[in-house]
């Protein structure tokens, strides 16, 4: 009965309609739709000698091709954010599988324990992975105790991949809450269905468990990759000054340059971009079955 | 205006139509309900029953007609300010309050005072047979006493008419039994008004003092259980109270409520008709009579004053057995038997008796 | 916000796998969680070792970082700034959120999709952009600059989840506990209080600790919003870039430790909530 009634009494409802929606709607438009409205016109505008122009242009966006250091940042944040989504993707399953499945009396406690640390704050946790992985940090402190290594890594931090391991860490359990969920909506009797039909084990989760953990993994991959692409904290605390991502650009050029059209234009990109995804992925897929 | 006398019905549902859209749910229904009454509403999903029940509680409005509880419409009155209360079919009982809160509650938004509260609640615990179970959880008590609690918490508040809403479903067979006798017990100790809605006709037989069959938002028939079950107006009130056996006649003369009707083989018999408006002479019409009702008698050849035919098939179960009888191509009687000694065979052939007054033409 | 779990009374445990794959996923779950728990670890660490700089090898025991931090005027400032900007957060999406969430779940409507895309709108857009297109706006009205202007941002980033989070719960919300609280004489303003409310707190716990630390944590709008305030991860990461002193780890560890606390306290009210009431969902 999820269909609402339609048939309410004295047919007032309509008040409390507009009652309980007229304040988030306004909010929305107010600081929502409209400044991103504003966002939009901004970046085809132009910032001239230090003024705004405001005769409509491209330049903002033929820069992004054009300007290699805004290129770079771009293709390079693309780079990271699936690197990152599918690294978190393999990295997930099994955990989420394992609460799911095996878990047993654990699971609460497993769920909890995944949680957590993401109500810790992100900055925090970004400093955190900078002690982590300093030339004096512990993992090369670690390594060269060990004898594996004689010098620390310097790759460790300061780098994309420290960019990446930050981002993987940031937002792993959006993956596995949402595969968690789906794994465990897959009930053991269909699993010992397909064996009984003669599946093997193997064969028996690729047809069945994992066709149906797909909008898990939809999900999961969807938020993972909005958080990495447009995330600033992590690639400016671990990713060093030599290669910059898009959200640094960003802020580079309303901060540093205050080129707030080109700062603008590249947010608008970064929009797009995230928006033609989800539109490619929505073919492949019903929003039911995410949902 | 409240006018308080013998002469208003305590419920009175007066040309209530309901319109969902297009489609119309219910359509002009007339039911007078006297105080004391037990009446239950009857007929398949769909029926309108549910969307009735909903109206007298407050939760619908009719598109057209009133309703009048004691004399005074309650139209546009909500339900929080009816003096009706319903017994909802999952019982709705709040999950966060224990088995004395949700008593209570009805009483707490009467701005009772504390010390009746628990009083009231006691006593209401020692009429369900639930003493002190006050404190237990919803999420801890059994179907049956949830079916209780739900009960007592409607009836606590001394409501002017009590709403059932198909209440016993959830139970098993031998719970519904017992729960049905405690309805009736204690409507009858209380005096109180109820209105029933169920689908389940055995229930309705059993409980109430009559019974409103519905049928796609009109009522076919309002009657004491008896005469909706030995007499009834319509087809579909034969068909779905009891098991029926119907028979294509055409009416030869009215007399009165008496009919004489010629079947497609050209027997003469005879039935009684208890609709609204008798069948005029000429018309086609329905001739119903019961299993329980038809006796058997073998025979050898056919007669012209009754129906015969050849048993084709018999099925026992426990104290009665159940004889198909072919009349025809596409006729088949089924008579219920209930004299173990005297249950023909098969491929026999039998002649069907009934008392003169048992059939009915609807 | 845990997710709800099939009845684990129902399946059978299964013994017949392999105990070999049971071994590696134990095996592999510490593994990712000592991934998780090693930077918090190490911050608390850090707290308590006398050094300078933060690095290994670790120094001595001491409290002296505490003890700066807490000393330290501009720091508790952005702390207090910091907590309760979330505290109005939170208010604001719960008060603005769960009606519309009760609207959307329980009535229909002309736009309804419209509506909902407008208010989920946010989530899939990279909260970088949204707090920037805020300070747009904000250039228009200056005045909205600084606590006010924070409070704004996280509001707008939180509202789309909190609306999420008391949507789907409501969805499955049994009416007849609505109607049964009505039928008994209960206005509608009574049964929002006895019943709506009380069966929805988990809910609203969630969303209350969600918004909080979001808000208690957010970085880069907040700068870009605040003006001369300084919340907490301003103030945190201005003393980072100049590498000031571990009092940072210090307040780090305090503000770990008490969200770490709250969440988990919470995690295991509302699982305790939603055993009591037992089945609340149809």
């Amino acid at each position: 009965m999820a269909v609402a009634d339609k048939s309410q009494p004295r047919g007032s409802g309509r008040w409390r309609i507009f009652a309980g929606i007229g304040p988030i709607v306004l909010w929305q438009t107010v600081f929502f739709a409209i400044p991103v409205g504003m966002l939009s016109v901004y970046s085809f505008w132009r910032m001239v000698n230090y003024r705004l122009d405001y005769s409509f242009t491209l330049y903002n966006y033929v820069q992004i091709l054009e300007n290699p250091l805004l290129f770079k940042a771009l293709l390079l944040s693309l780079q990271i954010a699936f690197a990152v989504t599918i690294t978190s993707a393999i990295l997930a399953y099994p955990i989420a599988y394992f609460i799911a499945k095996k878990a047993g009396r654990f699971r609460t406690l497993m769920l909890i324990m995944v949680i957590v640390p993401f109500w810790t704050s992100l900055i925090l946790r970004a400093y955190a992975w900078k002690l982590l992985l300093g030339e004096r940090g512990f993992i090369n402190a670690g390594l060269v105790e060990v004898g594996l290594i004689e010098q620390p890594l310097s790759f460790l931090l300061y780098s994309p991949f420290a960019t990446a391991l930050g981002l993987i860490y940031s937002f792993l359990p959006f993956f596995i809450l949402p595969l968690y969920t789906s794994i465990d909506k897959v009930q053991d009797s269909w699993l010992e269905a397909a064996v009984d039909l003669g599946a093997s084990p193997i064969r028996a989760f690729f047809e069945v468990t994992f066709p149906l953990c797909v909008p898990g993994l939809i999900v999961g991959a969807v938020f993972t990759f909005i958080f990495a692409i447009g995330d600033y904290i992590i690639p400016q605390m671990l990713g060093g000054g030599k290669n910059l991502l898009i959200s640094q650009a960003i802020v580079f050029e309303f901060e540093t340059s205050q080129n707030w059209p080109g700062g603008a234009a590249l947010a608008i990109l970064l929009l797009a971009i995230v928006l033609s995804m989800l539109l490619m992925l929505l073919r492949w897929v019903k929003l039911e079955d995410v949902v | 205006m409240n006018m308080r006398t013998d002469q208003n019905p305590a419920v009175a549902i007066d040309s209530v139509v309901k319109y969902y859209d297009e489609v119309r749910a219910v359509s002009s229904v007339n039911i007078d309900i006297a105080e004391g009454e037990f009446v239950t509403l009857l007929g398949p999903s769909g029926c309108g029953k549910s969307t009735l029940l909903r109206m007298i509680s407050g939760f619908l409005e009719p598109t057209s007609g009133d309703i009048r509880l004691n004399g005074s419409s309650v139209l546009g009155v909500p339900p929080f300010k009816r003096n009706t209360s319903l017994v909802f079919q999952d019982y709705a009982l709040f999950p966060h309050r224990t088995v004395a809160q949700n008593l209570a509650f009805g009483l707490r938004m009467r701005r009772t005072a504390a010390g009746e509260i628990t009083r009231k609640v006691g006593d209401m615990l020692d009429m369900l047979g639930l003493p002190g179970m006050g404190n237990r959880r919803i999420s801890e008590i059994s179907g049956g006493q949830a079916q209780r609690v739900a009960l007592g918490r409607a009836l606590i508040v001394e409501p002017a008419v009590l709403l059932l809403d198909e209440p016993l479903g959830a139970l098993d067979f031998k719970l519904r039994k017992q729960m049905q006798s405690e309805l009736k017990r204690i409507q009858r100790q209380l005096g109180a008004t109820f209105i029933y809605v169920t689908h389940d006709q055995e229930e309705a037989l059993t409980m109430s003092d009559r019974i409103a069959v519905m049928n796609q938002g009109e009522v076919e028939q309002l009657a004491p259980p008896e005469d909706v079950y030995k007499r009834p107006a319509t087809s579909f009130v034969a068909d779905f109270v009891g098991e029926t056996n119907v028979l294509e006649i055409t009416v030869e003369a009215m007399n009165g409520r008496k009919a004489s009707v010629r079947d497609a083989h050209g027997h003469l018999l005879e039935a009684n008709s208890f609709a609204a408006t008798p069948p005029s002479p000429g018309s086609q019409s329905k001739l119903v009579i019961r299993p329980e009702q038809i006796t058997l008698k073998q025979t050898t050849s056919k007669s012209a004053a009754r129906l015969s035919g050849t048993v084709d098939e018999i099925i026992f179960s426990g104290a009665t057995a159940r004889v198909f009888v072919r009349v025809s191509d596409n006729e088949r009687f089924h008579a219920s038997i209930t004299d173990g000694e005297n249950i023909p065979a098969i491929s026999q052939m039998v002649e069907l008796d009934w008392a003169s007054d048992a059939a009915v033409l609807v | 916000m845990l997710p709800p779990t099939q009845s684990s009374k129902a399946a059978p445990r299964n013994s017949d796998r392999p105990e070999l794959a049971s071994w590696f996923g134990s095996f592999y779950s510490v593994l990712v969680f000592i991934f998780f728990y090693a930077p918090i670890v190490v911050i608390i660490l850090f707290a308590f070792s006398d050094r300078a700089i933060p690095g290994l090898p670790l120094g001595n025991f001491t409290l002296k970082w505490f003890a700066e931090a807490i000393g330290d005027p501009s720091l508790m400032e952005s702390l207090w700034l910091s907590t309760w900007v979330a505290f109005v957060t939170a208010i604001l999406a719960c008060s603005i959120g769960l009606p519309a969430a009760m609207v959307l779940a329980w009535r229909g409507f002309r736009g309804k999709t419209l509506v909902f895309a407008l208010i989920l709108s946010p989530i899939i857009i990279p909260q970088m952009v949204t707090g920037i297109s805020l300070l747009l706006l904000f250039r228009q009205a200056p005045q909205l600059m600084g606590s006010i202007g924070i409070i704004i941002a996280h509001t707008t980033l939180t509202l789309c989840f909190a609306v999420m989070i008391f949507y789907s719960r409501l969805l499955g919300f049994r009416k007849s506990y609505i109607e049964a609280a009505m039928d008994l004489g209960a206005s509608e303003l009574r049964v929002f209080f006895e019943i709506i409310l009380p069966l929805t707190m988990p809910a609203i716990v969630a969303v209350v600790l969600l918004v909080f630390t979001e808000s208690f944590g957010e970085f880069i709008v907040a700068w870009f919003v605040s003006g001369f305030n300084e919340t907490l991860p301003i103030a945190i990461w201005t003393s980072l870039r100049f590498m000031l002193s571990p009092k940072i780890n210090a307040i780090a560890t305090i503000i770990l430790l008490v969200t770490m606390t709250l969440s988990v306290a919470a995690q295991l009210w509302m699982l305790r909530q939603m055993r009591k009431t037992g089945d609340m969902e149809r």
